[in-house]
């Protein structure tokens, strides 16, 4: 198991150089004033950017200037973003725990109702619930998040005036940036009982309701799938008959027996989509107007504000890079037989 | 046409499990005539949307690159007979792709005579974009498969062939490729190359390749281990002559057809980044483009109904849903039949 984690763990930084290679040779088809604009460190600098070229060694060779570069990244310089007129850096920390509290919001749920309504599903094949169960797995697997987002925003917020966009209601909003409220974290959640006010952790939830839904319904469609199919085939093994007959609770032999094993196409599916989380709240935090990575990043890219796509780019095949890492290690840990190969 | 009026050959095919647990599931023939009814709208689009070229004005470039006049357009584009017909189905003109527009108002309007489906924000007809943005769906989708397969497969087939360490370099390579996120390296060509629908149907074939070099060097692998290749080999069969004759023809089957279903999503994921603005250009005959685009009227008017420009994203979102519903319930059944488990 050891050896298996370490072996796993020496892989991690040849695939992030191996990401940063990409980036980097990609962004040789710009020219070097473009490039040094993602070397910059403040407004002043990007007005020189002769100087920046010089300094960081961009009329010299590719691997010259790809330590050079990957140096200034490992010092956290990501350069200065037209779009958010900061540095890289402090907008990537100001506006990462927003996508990250979404994220984890997002994911959950889905987890939890993916893997309950599967389960109900193979127990009750070809009962009604089953079917529902299947017709929502395809229909959600057609739906995209941005068009769930916009259905719901349509419905529950245009037509019922529920849950409201953006992150809290404007009240709150004006506390914070008068400063009677504190910002600790960054997650709204937390920071309001940091702050002592249920008030404010309630009305984040309310403004996270719609995001949910709309993630929800879409991806747990997927974990339903998977888990319905693989229990199945659990359902018809031996070692569950013999549960039966030994006249075990047939919950215990659903629960205990059965979807243990079935889970594990699961971890799969869900390592997957940990590795894509941050991915896909770009679209919610677009629709719902969210300030968070992709709300800054996408239009970022329409403005060609280099420094800002590369850094989240960096950000997320870093994260994409660990959650594959952290996904495999518990993989290991679920099926002891896996570390062994 | 009865199993006794066909041909040795495609009896066996008729008969054979995988095709009858295809045939037998319901869910397998909604999605093709869903699929089927997409098809023809497609194909049929000029024909279609006839009346739209005939009153719109803005049609003109259209009309004109096809080279017939505003008055004889409608009995020309629904004449079968006419060569000009066949031309504007098979090779329309770029124009044409352009959704035309009725006057320059910012407001959308209600569906009318004129524009059965209404006409959304700046004016552009709805349902002319909705049925040559199915011409568009198809096109971004079978691009997109096309090539990611064409890189797959060469390099998948020189992994599985070659193996040991070319094989390992190669599978290191599909590591990283697949670890890399797909939205953010979309991102990160538009930004660089320029943003616009060969952009990002390149960027995302470029992105999706390595699963399927993975899955058919698998194949590769699983087939190279039959007896019959064995057999070839002991008949002194050189390893090319074996790759090529036996190896890869029955290897490439399963891809091909996985790959194939693949469209739906691709045309999902496309419509998604158009959505963000990664694609192609406002008033381009695009589904996600027409769904990013009507944004800014889901809420309706600042005082009125939130409902008051339904027509609006209703329409695109709807026609998009579909298309992904039929490719999935048909890649659902053709899985489902090439696996005799489930």
């Amino acid at each position: 198991m050891t050896t298996f984690i370490i072996r796993r763990l020496l892989q991690l930084p040849i695939v992030l150089i191996a990401i940063s290679l990409l980036i980097f040779g990609m962004m040789q088809a710009l020219t070097p004033e473009q490039r040094a604009a993602t070397y910059a460190k403040s407004e002043q600098q990007a007005q020189h950017l002769d100087a920046i070229i010089r300094q960081y060694n961009l009329d010299k060779g590719f691997f010259v200037q790809y330590s050079t570069w990957l140096k200034e990244v490992l010092h956290g310089n990501l350069g200065y973003s037209k779009q958010s007129h900061e540095p890289v850096l402090t907008t990537i920390r100001k506006r990462l725990p927003v996508s990250a509290e979404l994220a984890i919001f997002m994911f959950l749920p889905t987890l939890a109702f993916g893997i309950w309504m599967g389960t109900m599903a193979a127990i009750h094949r070809d009962k009604l619930i089953d079917q529902f169960v299947r017709v929502f797995a395809i229909v959600g697997w057609s739906l995209p998040t941005f068009v769930m987002g916009i259905w719901l925003l349509a419905v529950v917020y245009g037509y019922f005036h529920c849950c409201g966009i953006g992150r809290l209601d404007d009240k709150y909003m004006v506390e914070f940036a008068q400063g009677t409220l504190k910002r600790y974290t960054g997650m709204m959640t937390i920071d309001g009982i940091l702050n002592g006010r249920w008030d404010v952790t309630l009305s984040a939830l309310k403004h996270l309701v719609m995001p949910i839904i709309a993630y929800t319904i879409v991806a747990s469609a997927q974990i339903m799938r998977v888990l319905r199919s693989s229990m199945l085939d659990v359902l018809n093994s031996d070692y569950v008959r013999t549960a039966r007959a030994k006249g075990l609770p047939e919950r215990v032999v659903n629960i205990k027996h059965a979807r243990r094993n079935a889970i594990i196409p699961v971890v799969t599916i869900a390592g997957l989509m940990i590795a894509y989380l941050l991915e896909g709240s770009f679209f919610i935090e677009i629709i719902f107007n969210i300030h968070g990575l992709g709300q800054w990043s996408v239009p970022a890219t329409l403005q060609l504000d280099f420094p800002a796509v590369i850094g989240v780019a960096l950000l997320v095949g870093l994260s994409v890079s660990i959650a594959n890492l952290v996904v495999d290690i518990l993989y290991g840990i679920i099926d002891p037989r896996i570390s062994f190969q | 046409m009865k199993p006794h009026e066909m041909t040795a050959e495609r009896e066996v095919w008729y008969r054979s499990k995988t095709f009858k647990r295809f045939r037998r599931n319901p869910l397998a023939i909604v999605g093709t005539l869903l699929l089927l009814a997409f098809v023809l709208v497609a194909l049929f689009a000029p024909a279609i949307t006839a009346n739209q070229l005939a009153t719109i004005r803005t049609a003109r470039p259209c009309l004109r690159d096809l080279g017939i006049k505003r008055t004889e357009a409608v009995s020309v584009l629904r004449n079968p007979l006419n060569p000009v017909f066949w031309r504007a189905v098979l090779v329309p003109p770029k124009s044409c792709y352009d959704i035309p527009r009725d006057g320059y108002s910012p407001l959308p309007k209600p569906p009318s005579k004129k524009h059965p489906l209404g006409v959304s924000g700046d004016s552009y007809d709805i349902l002319y974009g909705l049925v040559w943005g199915s011409r568009t769906a198809f096109y971004v989708g079978f691009l997109v498969v096309g090539i990611s397969l064409a890189i797959g497969i060469v390099v998948g087939g020189i992994s599985g062939f070659i193996g040991g360490a070319v094989d390992n370099v190669i599978m290191r390579v599909t590591d990283v490729m697949l670890s890399f996120p797909g939205l953010v390296f979309v991102m990160i060509v538009a930004v660089i190359f320029g943003n616009g629908l060969l952009q990002v149907m390149l960027a995302l074939a470029f992105i999706r390749w390595a699963g399927y070099a993975r899955f058919f060097r698998g194949d590769i692998l699983r087939t190279k281990s039959l007896d019959f290749v064995d057999a070839a080999r002991a008949l002194g069969g050189s390893p090319l002559r074996i790759f090529v004759k036996h190896v890869f023809p029955n290897a490439i089957g399963t891809l091909l057809i996985i790959a194939s279903m693949d469209v739906g999503a691709i045309v999902l994921t496309a419509a998604g980044l158009s959505f963000l603005g990664l694609g192609a250009p406002v008033g381009y005959a695009d589904w996600g483009q027409m769904i990013s685009f009507a944004r800014g009227y889901i809420l309706g008017t600042a005082q009125g109904t939130p409902f008051d420009f339904w027509y609006v994203w209703i329409y695109p979102t709807i026609m998009l849903v579909l298309f992904g519903l039929a490719w999935n319930l048909l890649g659902d059944a053709v899985r489902d039949a090439l696996d005799p488990k489930s």
